[in-house]
C-alpha cells in the first residue's frame, strides 16, 4: 500500500528525518485558518495524491496570503491531477532551495537485496537522471546501519527496516540556503503482508491505487481476507471496472492471463477478482456476493486452471449458495478442474437445473480461452 | 535427468502437523517422493503419514542425516525462523510453500541461503515436479491427477503461477509430449530461484530439449533471461507467453495479479515481449500456443 506524503513525512519526523512544517487540510476544512496557524508568508500547498508527477499535473502551487491559499486550496481540491483522487492538502513552509538531490531504498530484485539510490541530481524522475549520476549501494537486509554519508541514508535505512516498507523515496531531498538537509517530500509504500507486527496500519484511511477511492464492494472484498485465518487461501481480491461481464477467476497469474483473453474478445470486465490457494466455502461465497452485486451485469465468467490443490467442491459450493439466491438469468461460463472436480461440477449442474440457469460447464478438456469465446457467443 | 530433484531427493516438511502440511505429505508420499519426517515445534512424538513428527529441525538432522530437501508449510509470521532454521542445518535446497510472506522475512532468508550456496524455491511455491520420480509439494494434485497431467519427456515448464505450471504441462501432454520438470518458481517480488537461474540448470540437463515459460507484467526477471541469452548461456528453443497485457491501461503502481506483479514503466507484458523477442525467444499470443511452438523441438 502507498502511503500520502503527509502519512510518509509524519513517519520520517519519528526517525529523525527533517520535514517543512506543514498544516494538513481536508475538503471543506477552514484553509485560511491552516495558513495562519502554520504562521510564515510563504508557503506551498500540495495535493496529497498516491501516484507520483504531482508537480508536472498542477498537484503543486504557491501562496504568500491567507487569501491566497484558500484560492490555491479551492482549485486544487478541483483540479485534475492523472484522474488521482485528492484526499487532503498539505500546507507548508516553503524552503529556501539551494540543491535538490535524491534518496531512496527499495528492493532491487535481480540481487535479491536492498538497494540504497543516491543522486545529487534531484528533483526529477530517477529514471530520467542520467546513469552515471546515480549511486547505487547495495545492503545486507541484516546490517543494522549503513555506512555512507549521504544525508540521511541511515535514518532512510530505519525506517525502511522497521515499518517494512517497500519503498523509501525522498525526492527531493533539499539542501536549503542555510546548509540544512530537509526531506520535501515522502514516498513510502508499506508491505501489506506485514501486517500482523503494525497494529498501527489500522488506522491508515481505505485508498485505491485506481486514482478513486475505494469503492464499496471493494471495501467489502477486503475484508474477506481479514481475521486470524487470513492466510488461509486468498479470496479478497476485487477491483471494481466499467464493464459489465462478472468475473470470478482464480490464481494470480491464469487471472491475469485471462483478462486479457477475454479483452481481446471484445469483452468488458466488470471487475478483476481472483480467489487461489484453498478458500474455505464462506470466503468463496462472500467473494461472490460482492461480484455478483454490481447492477447491470450481462454474463460471468468463472475460469481457472486444473487445480494443483483448490479444492473444487469445497470452493464451487461457495458460488452456488449465492448462485442459488440470485437465479441469475444472464449467461454464465464455468471452466475448471482440479480435486474433486467430477463432484464439484455435478452440483453445479445441478444447481443450473433447479433454477433453469443459462450455463456451461467444462472442465480440462476445453481450455480457458477455448470458453471465454463460448461466452463471447452467449452474450452477443 | 531432470533439475532440483532426483530418485534420492529426501524431504523433511516443516508444519507437517497442519492442513496444508498433511496434505502435502499425502500428494509427495503417493507421488513415490522419500518423505522421511516432519517437525512442529511442541508436537514431537507425534506421526502424520506414519512419518515421524520432531520437535525442531536438528533433531529431525539426528535422526536422518540424509535429508536434501526441506518444504515449508508453516503460517507466513514463522516462516522466516522456519527457514533460517532449515538453513542453520544445511538442507541443500528449500521450498518455501508460505503466501504473504513480508518480504523482509524473504529477504533475510535469501541472505542467508547465499551465504550458505543452499537454494530456496519460493517463497509462495507449490513446488516442483520430476514426472514417475519424485515431486516436492502439491505440484499435479492428487496423484490419478498428476497421472494425467504428467509424463516423463523433454520439456522444461517454469512458471510464476502455481495453477499455470499445471495447466501448461496439461497443454503439453494434452498436445502428446511429455515434460523433464515442471517448475513454480511462485509470484512474489523476490524470489529465491529465477526463471535464469533455472534455465542454466535446464541447458546442462540432457533430457531437456525445450523449455516453456509462463511469464507476466511487472518486475524485472524476464529481463534476465534476455542476458542470459545474449551472454550465450542458454541456448535451447525457449517459448514464453507473458501474461498482463490488459494491465498497461491501470495507473501506475496497482498491483493486479501476483504481488510481484505491479503496473511498473518499461516492465509491461509487451514491453517484456519485445525485449525476449529480439534474442529469439518464441511468443504466445495465448498461453495454449506454447505447446505448438516447441513441438518441432521435441
Amino acid at each position: 500500500m502507498n502511503l500520502y506524503e503527509f502519512e510518509g513525512k509524519k513517519i520520517f519526523e519519528t526517525y529523525g528525518i527533517q520535514v517543512p512544517r506543514g498544516v494538513v487540510v481536508r475538503r471543506g476544512e477552514n484553509y485560511g485558518d491552516a495558513y495562519q496557524q502554520l504562521d510564515v508568508k510563504e508557503v506551498v500547498v500540495k495535493a496529497q495524491t498516491l501516484s507520483g508527477k504531482r508537480g508536472k499535473s498542477g498537484g503543486i502551487t504557491f501562496a504568500s496570503s491567507k487569501e491566497e491559499t484558500e484560492v490555491c486550496c479551492e482549485k486544487l481540491f478541483n483540479t485534475d491531477i492523472r484522474g488521482q483522487y485528492i484526499a487532503a492538502i498539505r500546507i507548508e513552509e516553503k524552503l529556501v532551495i539551494a540543491e535538490e538531490h535524491y534518496l531512496s531504498i527499495t528492493y532491487d530484485t535481480n540481487k535479491r537485496r536492498p538497494v540504497l539510490i543516491y543522486s545529487a541530481q534531484g528533483g526529477m524522475d530517477i529514471e530520467d537522471v542520467p546513469e552515471e549520476k546515480i549511486v547505487k549501494q547495495w545492503i545486507d537486509i541484516r546490517s543494522e546501519s549503513v555506512g555512507s554519508d549521504i544525508p540521511f541514508a541511515n535514518e532512510l535505512w530505519q525506517v525502511f527496516l522497521k515499518e517494512d516498507t517497500r519503498l523509501v523515496e525522498i525526492n527531493p531531498l533539499v539542501k536549503t540556503v542555510d546548509g540544512v538537509w530537509i526531506a520535501a517530500d515522502a514516498k513510502i509504500a508499506i508491505d501489506d503482508d506485514a501486517f500482523f507486527r503494525h497494529e498501527e496500519w489500522k488506522t491508515f484511511e481505505p485508498r485505491s491505487m485506481m486514482g478513486r477511492l475505494p469503492t464499496e464492494r471493494e471495501n467489502q472484498a477486503k475484508k474477506i481476507d481479514e481475521g486470524e485465518a487470513y492466510y488461509r487461501g486468498t479470496a479478497g481480491k476485487y477491483i471494481e471496472m466499467d464493464g459489465d461481464i462478472a468475473l470470478i477467476l482464480n490464481g494470480g497469474g491464469a487471472s491475469i492471463a485471462n483478462m486479457d483473453a477475454l479483452i481481446q474478445l471484445g469483452l468488458k470486465p466488470a471487475n478483476y477478482t481472483e480467489y487461489s490457494g484453498n478458500p474455505p466455502r464462506e470466503k468463496v461465497r462472500a467473494l461472490t456476493e460482492v461480484v455478483l452485486s454490481k447492477p447491470g451485469i450481462r454474463g460471468l465468467w468463472m475460469c481457472g486452471v486444473v487445480a494443483n490443490f483448490t479444492n473444487m467442491k469445497e470452493t464451487f459450493l461457495g458460488v452456488i449458495d449465492v448462485l442459488d439466491e440470485l437465479k441469475p438469468t444472464y449467461p454464465i461460463v464455468v471452466r475448471r478442474d482440479g480435486p474433486e472436480s467430477a463432484e464439484a461440477i455435478r452440483l453445479v449442474r445441478e444447481c443450473a437445473a433447479r433454477n433453469h440457469l443459462n450455463l456451461k460447464i467444462f472442465n480440462k478438456d476445453v481450455s480457458m480461452t477455448e470458453s471465454a469465446h463460448v461466452l463471447a457467443n452467449m452474450v452477443r | 535427468m531432470s533439475i532440483l530433484l532426483q530418485e534420492n531427493t529426501k524431504v523433511l516438511i516443516q508444519g507437517m502437523t497442519g492442513k496444508e502440511g498433511q496434505k502435502a505429505a499425502r500428494a509427495m508420499i503417493e507421488y513415490g517422493t522419500s518423505v522421511l519426517c516432519g517437525v512442529t515445534p511442541g508436537k514431537g512424538g507425534q506421526e502424520v503419514e506414519t512419518k515421524p513428527v520432531f520437535n525442531s529441525v536438528k533433531e529431525a538432522f539426528a535422526q536422518f542425516p540424509e535429508i536434501s530437501v526441506s518444504v515449508i508449510y508453516v503460517p507466513p509470521f514463522a516462516a522466516k525462523a522456519a527457514v533460517l532454521e532449515a538453513i542453520e542445518a544445511g538442507v541443500a535446497l528449500i521450498n518455501i510453500f508460505v503466501e504473504r510472506m513480508p518480504i523482509q522475512d524473504t529477504a533475510y532468508c535469501l541472505a542467508a541461503a547465499r551465504e550458505r550456496n543452499i537454494r530456496i524455491l519460493g517463497p509462495s511455491s507449490l513446488g516442483c515436479m520430476v514426472p514417475g520420480v519424485a515431486r516436492i509439494g502439491v505440484i499435479g494434485g492428487p496423484k490419478q491427477q498428476a497421472d494425467q497431467i504428467f509424463q516423463s519427456g523433454s520439456v522444461g515448464i517454469i512458471s510464476r503461477s502455481g495453477g499455470m505450471t499445471n495447466e501448461l504441462s496439461w497443454q503439453i501432454r494434452n498436445a502428446g509430449m511429455g515434460q523433464s520438470t515442471a517448475v513454480h518458481v511462485g509470484g512474489d517480488l523476490l524470489v529465491g530461484t529465477t526463471y535464469a537461474d533455472l534455465l542454466r540448470l535446464f541447458e546442462k540437463d540432457d533430457q531437456t530439449k525445450a523449455v516453456i515459460i509462463f511469464g507476466e507484467h511487472g518486475g524485472s526477471y524476464e529481463f534476465e533471461i534476455v542476458e542470459l541469452i545474449e551472454r550465450g548461456e542458454f541456448t535451447k528453443p525457449l517459448a514464453m507467453y507473458i501474461g498482463g497485457k490488459f494491465a498497461n491501461s491501470l495507473p501506475e503502481g496497482v498491483n493486479i495479479g501476483h504481488a510481484g506483479a505491479i503496473v511498473e514503466r518499461g516492465k509491461g507484458a509487451r514491453e517484456k515481449e519485445q525485449a525476449l523477442s529480439r534474442v529469439g525467444v518464441m511468443i504466445a499470443e495465448r498461453y495454449e500456443d506454447l505447446a505448438t511452438c516447441i513441438q518441432t523441438y521435441v
